[in-house]
């Protein structure tokens, strides 16, 4: 009993001692030291780990307590980081707490030390610190085995942008270390004589296999690293959710930028969390997401959208009534039913959203270019008439649907095509005629433009032409023209005409369009200049008084071409004006326009014609110019066939431009500047009609240059050479009126007396006869040169010589003996003959006998020459006279001047002379004195003998021959 | 350049459908010549290195200065050519063999980790026909019992183990392919004399190969010398 006395008694004392204790603690701050530090490395995260505990805790005590971190690299005193963490601890609790180091982990040794202060209100200030724990050292770099060189982070995954330290270790106290990023040098900062750190800022994404960085030493070895930088991970765009059918909801979303880099990090997430079923799923697609509707008529959702990668995470929310978000599904079963030429009927299914539920649907008709919209609302099926549709058309017609209470989105279209049923052509064709009227027909070209094809309604097939003679109505004819003609021609009488042309497809005709021609050439009217503007070509014309039905304007779209191409348009009675363009219309071309009007018998009468220009341009070449009438002071210039009306514009005159050598202008010129910057003298000519004009006031014995060209509104013709004219001499043409006559007068009288002269001549001075006829001819045929050449006298050897005296009548002969002459008396006039030496008798012997016809003509004619034979080796009394060198002194002497400078045996003519002896001379004289012809003595003519003729007929034996060939030794007589 | 590519993927198919015609039929052709044909223009296609090493190049972004260098085959990886010179034609095709056999496994991890290695899954397909040609060929050299069956007759030369962060992998990829491209050139090389006449065929015993060869032919040392069929060059 007294042992449990003493038992209670100390346990009563212990008590007491530690609920004093207890007292004291809380009173005063309690020195909590932070026990059992460790530190680690996670090397993926670049983090140092810090765990400890605070032991002085008692049983389920909780202290609010800060604890003081401070971290140092490389050494202690080399403090990169001091942090308070505060925190709520526990009895036996171990505090965990990470630092991320900018600088990877492995690349320095680093410390750290904790200390902790309570942080409890009911604790006065001033509180105070624990001690520190002592230096907790972390080194990687121990562990890394035996490389020379290398570089940290690992594998390190950041984010486009953000921003990275490189360090490399190097082994080797000399080693210089270079670090490229994408083969692009690194600045580095050196943080240890074997440490380097390179800061990366803003790193790019280069590639999904991550980025290069490569460090190298002086010494060739390196390594690297890779940086697998990825995509920042965006927030989902444009999330919705929607419902079809209110069983589920279809939930949409822009995902952005896929982050994900292959074998490092896969894509970013999705997961769709409800908040008021308080449902998550995790989406398998990366743009959409299906979630089931609740059966329990939840009707409002509110959604998070929330995606996430290694390194990011983003969400974004939407709230929603299920019933203001309902998109129907696609119409289906889209059918077309009663399908006319003009309507149709549209007809489709939508799939139910709800029993009461109403929908809203769009129709839309693509067609002919154009899209109808139409709207109807149904309840599950649909229909909807399609009218005035064209016939023979090919439409589509496309259907969507919305919820007509709250409408949230349409349907996706479901549309189908069709086609409306052919039907006969509509309309009328617009006809139009030209009518061309010969002696006895008319020639009527009818012309028609094609349906369009909403009036045509199905291929046209065929045009009618029905020509009714409205003077015989019996008769009618009936022409069936192929499409696609647009015209045909008619070869009509006088009569008039009606004609009906209809357009004819495979359902039926057209309506009829009517025009009636007459055998009425109709009027003339005058042709007016028509006003263009920017539009076309602007027309009006006065209202017709009576009825008109129309009027019709009619052109050609190429004026130049055959056929033109005839356009014409017809306006109502009422107008009376209109603008005509046309694409065909080009600059220069001169366009004619006739403006008709139809009367209510629908017979066209013309009523106006214009013509005009869409644009004029200059002239485009310039006329012919005839220059006449030259004078000193004047000349004519005219252009008499320069036509107008094919010019590229209205010519309105032209200009005539004259140069002088003075350069003064004539009044009326004035000084001009033309395009080759030479200076001239213009003249205007106001009037196109005006196609001649007087240049005056010239000087003579000048020279001018003049050209002529039109203008037009635009300008002026083409800058052409400038033809040259010389003003003739003033008094030339006095000249020229009194030399004419005079010299006319000296050739009248020249001729009269040449013809006097051939009288005189004839009466006086006969001719010598023909040499041609003359035996000497045979002589030079003799002769070894073929050709003929001057007869040379002492080519001859005379055997003979007789000299005739007349009046006596005696004659001597030479009959080859040597008898002297001396022994005959000789008589005048004489006939020399001589006598061939030869024995040749046949040919022409080399003999000439000279016959003086003149002085005795009758002895010439008593052919007495040939007839005294002369022997060969008869004595010549005349050896002086006859001998060939004395002979041909003579010739010579007298023959020189009619040889003149033709050269002998070139020459193509013979001369044959007659030679007359003195008439009284004895033997003597005739012995010395050579035969130079005496003054009295004369050569009667000359003659000219072609060679071609030089040889006479051998048979000849003319009487005024005076030649005889005699063979030598034979008489002949 | 657009020429190119169409020649290129004709070429392709023709080899490709060349390939696949043994490896699909599973019957050997009977003819040497056309047979030997068909590995030399199978190996010409295979060292060619727009294939893969070029590609492989441009994806991991190794075409820049100072890596290039760091693109060279490792020597030990494939046997040597001389190497392949000095082996008979036994042993040439079961070194041959059981090296694709190990290719094909180092791309299949390539085509894990570079999906963008486009050709890749049609040059192991094309590996896989040439392994069955070299099957053929076993066949007509010699036994068709110790012939090599095609990728699992003979073990997989060990390869280094690959490196646990991106750079050296990337780079162990380029020695790789730079090795196998070169290792298919002298393959080409040694089949291109296989078709001449039998004095000009240079001829080592495989022993010798392998003391001087390379690093991976020891798991082949086994491979003992078939006699050939009479009509052979042996």
């Amino acid at each position: 009993m007294a042992v449990f006395a003493v038992f209670q008694t100390t346990f009563l004392l212990a008590l007491l001692s530690w609920r004093t204790y207890q007292s004291e603690a809380l009173s005063e701050p309690l020195p909590l030291t932070p026990e059992s530090l460790k530190v680690s490395i996670n090397s993926t995260q670049q983090c140092l780990h810090l765990q400890w505990s605070v032991h002085s805790l008692a049983y389920h005590q909780e202290l609010k307590m800060v604890f003081q971190i401070e971290i140092s690299r490389f050494n202690t005193s080399n403090v990169i980081w001091v942090e308070n963490y505060s925190t709520t601890v526990k009895w036996k609790q171990v505090l965990h707490w990470n630092w991320e180091s900018e600088l990877p982990l492995e690349c320095a040794t680093h410390f750290v030390r904790i200390r902790s202060m309570v942080d409890n209100a009911r604790i006065p200030e001033p509180r105070s610190w624990s001690s520190w724990s002592s230096w907790e050292e972390v080194d990687e770099r121990n562990s890394l085995g035996h490389g020379a060189l290398f570089v940290f982070p690992k594998d390190k995954l950041v984010e486009e942008g953000s921003s990275v330290t490189i360090c490399s270790i190097s082994r080797s106290y000399q080693n210089n270390v270079s670090c490229l990023l994408e083969g692009v040098q690194m600045r580095g900062e050196q943080l240890d004589p074997n440490v380097s750190a390179f800061h990366l800022n803003n790193v790019p994404f280069i590639r999904e296999t991550g980025t290069n960085i490569f460090c190298t030493t002086g010494r060739g070895d390196g390594t690297g690293t890779v940086l697998f930088v990825s995509k920042v991970l965006e927030e989902p765009r444009d999330f919705s959710c929607e419902t079809p059918d209110f069983k589920t909801l279809h939930c949409t979303w822009d995902p952005g930028s896929d982050t994900g880099l292959p074998k490092r990090q896969p894509s970013q997430s999705y997961t769709l969390f409800e908040s008021f079923s308080g449902k998550k799923i995790l989406c398998e697609h990366k743009n959409w997401c299906n979630w089931q509707v609740a059966q329990d008529s939840q009707e409002m959702y509110n959604f998070t959208l929330t995606t996430e990668n290694y390194l990011r995470k983003r969400g974004v929310n939407i709230l929603f009534n299920l019933t203001h978000r309902v998109r129907p599904m696609t119409p289906f079963n889209v059918v077309f039913k009663n399908i006319s030429d003009t309507n149709a009927t549209m007809t489709w299914q939508v799939h139910s959203i709800g029993n009461y539920s109403t929908l809203f649907c769009q129709i839309e008709l693509h067609g002919e270019g154009k899209v109808i919209q139409h709207n109807v609302s149904i309840k599950v099926n649909g229909n909807y008439l399609l009218s005035e549709l064209e016939p023979d058309t090919q439409y589509m017609a496309q259907v969507r649907c919305g919820d007509a209470n709250h409408f949230w989105k349409w349907s996706e279209w479901i549309g189908k095509n069709f086609s409306t049923l052919e039907a006969a052509p509509s309309e009328a064709p617009d006809v139009w005629r030209n009518v061309k009227s010969e002696p006895g027909y008319q020639t009527v070209t009818l012309f028609w433009k094609p349906l369009s094809k909403s009036h045509a309604n199905e291929k046209i097939l065929f045009y009618n032409v029905v020509i009714e003679n409205l003077d015989e109505p019996s008769k009618l004819q009936l022409h069936s023209i192929p499409a696609p003609a647009n015209g045909t021609k008619l070869t009509l009488d006088q009569c008039s005409y009606q004609i009906h042309v209809t357009a004819n497809n495979s359902v039926g005709t057209s309506p009829a369009s009517v025009i009636v021609v007459s055998g009425d050439t109709g009027n003339k009217v005058e042709e007016e200049r028509v006003n263009v503007t920017e539009d076309g070509f602007s027309m009006s014309w006065k209202p017709q008084p009576g009825d008109v039905t129309g009027y019709v304007v009619e052109w050609c779209d190429h004026p130049r071409d055959l056929p033109c191409d005839l356009q014409w348009e017809k306006l109502g009675p009422n107008t009376t004006s209109t603008v005509i363009s046309s694409d065909a219309f080009i600059p220069g071309v001169r366009y004619n326009f006739r403006i008709y009007g139809i009367s209510t018998k629908r017979i066209a009468y013309l009523l106006e014609q214009k013509t005009g220009y869409s644009q004029e341009l200059a002239p485009s070449d310039n006329p012919q110019v005839v220059m006449s009438n030259l004078t000193s002071h004047s000349f004519t210039l005219s252009w008499k066939d320069y036509s107008t009306e094919s010019q590229p514009g209205f010519i309105r005159g032209y200009h005539v431009y004259l140069k002088s050598k003075e350069g003064e202008c004539h009044p009326g010129f004035e000084k001009a500047i033309l395009p080759d910057d030479s200076v001239s003298c213009k003249y205007k000519i106001y009037n196109p009609e005006q196609k001649t004009f007087v240049v005056e006031n010239l000087q003579p014995e000048s020279f001018y240059e003049f050209f002529v060209t039109p203008y037009t509104s635009v300008g002026e013709g083409p800058l052409d050479a400038f033809t040259k004219v010389t003003t003739p001499d003033e008094h030339s043409h006095l000249l020229i009126r009194i030399i004419l006559p005079t010299v006319f007068c000296v050739l009248l009288i020249m001729i009269i007396c040449y013809l006097n002269s051939q009288w005189m001549k004839e009466k006086c001075y006969p001719d010598i006869p023909d040499p041609y006829k003359s035996s000497v001819l045979s002589l030079i045929k003799s002769k070894e040169n073929p050709r003929l050449t001057i007869m040379s006298v002492k080519d001859c050897i005379p055997d003979a010589i007789e000299v005739i005296n007349k009046p006596e009548g005696s004659k001597i002969q030479f009959l080859g003996s040597r008898n002297s002459l001396t022994d005959t008396e000789i008589t005048q006039p004489a006939y020399l003959y001589l006598l061939p030496t030869e024995k040749n008798s046949s040919g022409p012997g080399p003999c000439i006998c000279f016959e003086n016809f003149t002085y005795n003509q009758a002895a010439s004619n008593s052919g007495c020459c040939g007839h005294v034979p002369v022997p060969p080796e008869a004595p010549s009394q005349l050896g002086l006279l006859t001998s060939p060198e004395n002979l041909l002194k003579v010739l010579e002497n007298n023959y020189m001047n009619s040889l003149g400078e033709i050269p002998a045996g070139e020459t193509t003519l013979n001369y044959v002379s007659q030679l007359v002896l003195p008439l009284s001379r004895d033997k003597d004289s005739l012995q010395t004195d050579p035969p130079v012809p005496a003054l009295c003595s004369e050569y009667k003519m000359q003659m000219a003998i072609p060679l071609g003729l030089a040889s006479p007929p051998p048979n000849e034996k003319s009487s005024v021959s005076s030649v005889t060939l005699l063979d030598q030794g034979e008489p002949h007589h | 350049m657009r020429a190119q590519l169409t020649q290129r993927m004709l070429l392709s198919l023709v080899l490709g459908l060349l390939f696949l015609s043994t490896a699909a039929t599973g019957s050997c052709s009977g003819k040497y010549q056309g047979l030997l044909e068909q590995l030399r223009s199978q190996a010409d296609y295979m060292q060619d290195t727009s294939r893969l090493l070029d590609p492989y190049i441009h994806i991991q972004g190794l075409d820049t200065s100072g890596l290039k260098e760091h693109c060279k085959e490792r020597p030990g990886v494939f046997p040597s050519e001389d190497a392949l010179w000095r082996l008979s034609r036994w042993d040439f095709l079961q070194i041959l063999n059981a090296t694709l056999g190990q290719v094909l496994h180092r791309l299949t991890t390539f085509q894990q980790d570079l999906p963008q290695l486009k050709d890749l899954g049609m040059v192991m397909l094309y590996i896989r026909g040439f392994q069955s040609n070299i099957h053929c060929m076993c066949q007509l050299l010699g036994s068709s019992s110790e012939a090599a069956k095609p990728t699992q007759a003979s073990p997989a030369p060990p390869l280094p183990t690959l490196a646990s962060d991106a750079f050296q992998r990337k780079l162990e990829g380029c020695r790789f392919l730079s090795g196998y491209h070169h290792f298919m050139h002298s393959v080409a090389q040694v089949l291109r004399e296989w078709g001449k006449s039998p004095r000009r065929i240079r001829r080592h015993s495989p022993r010798q190969a392998l003391q001087k060869g390379a690093h991976g032919t020891h798991l082949f040392s086994r491979g003992r010398r078939l006699a050939p069929s009479g009509q052979l060059p042996w």
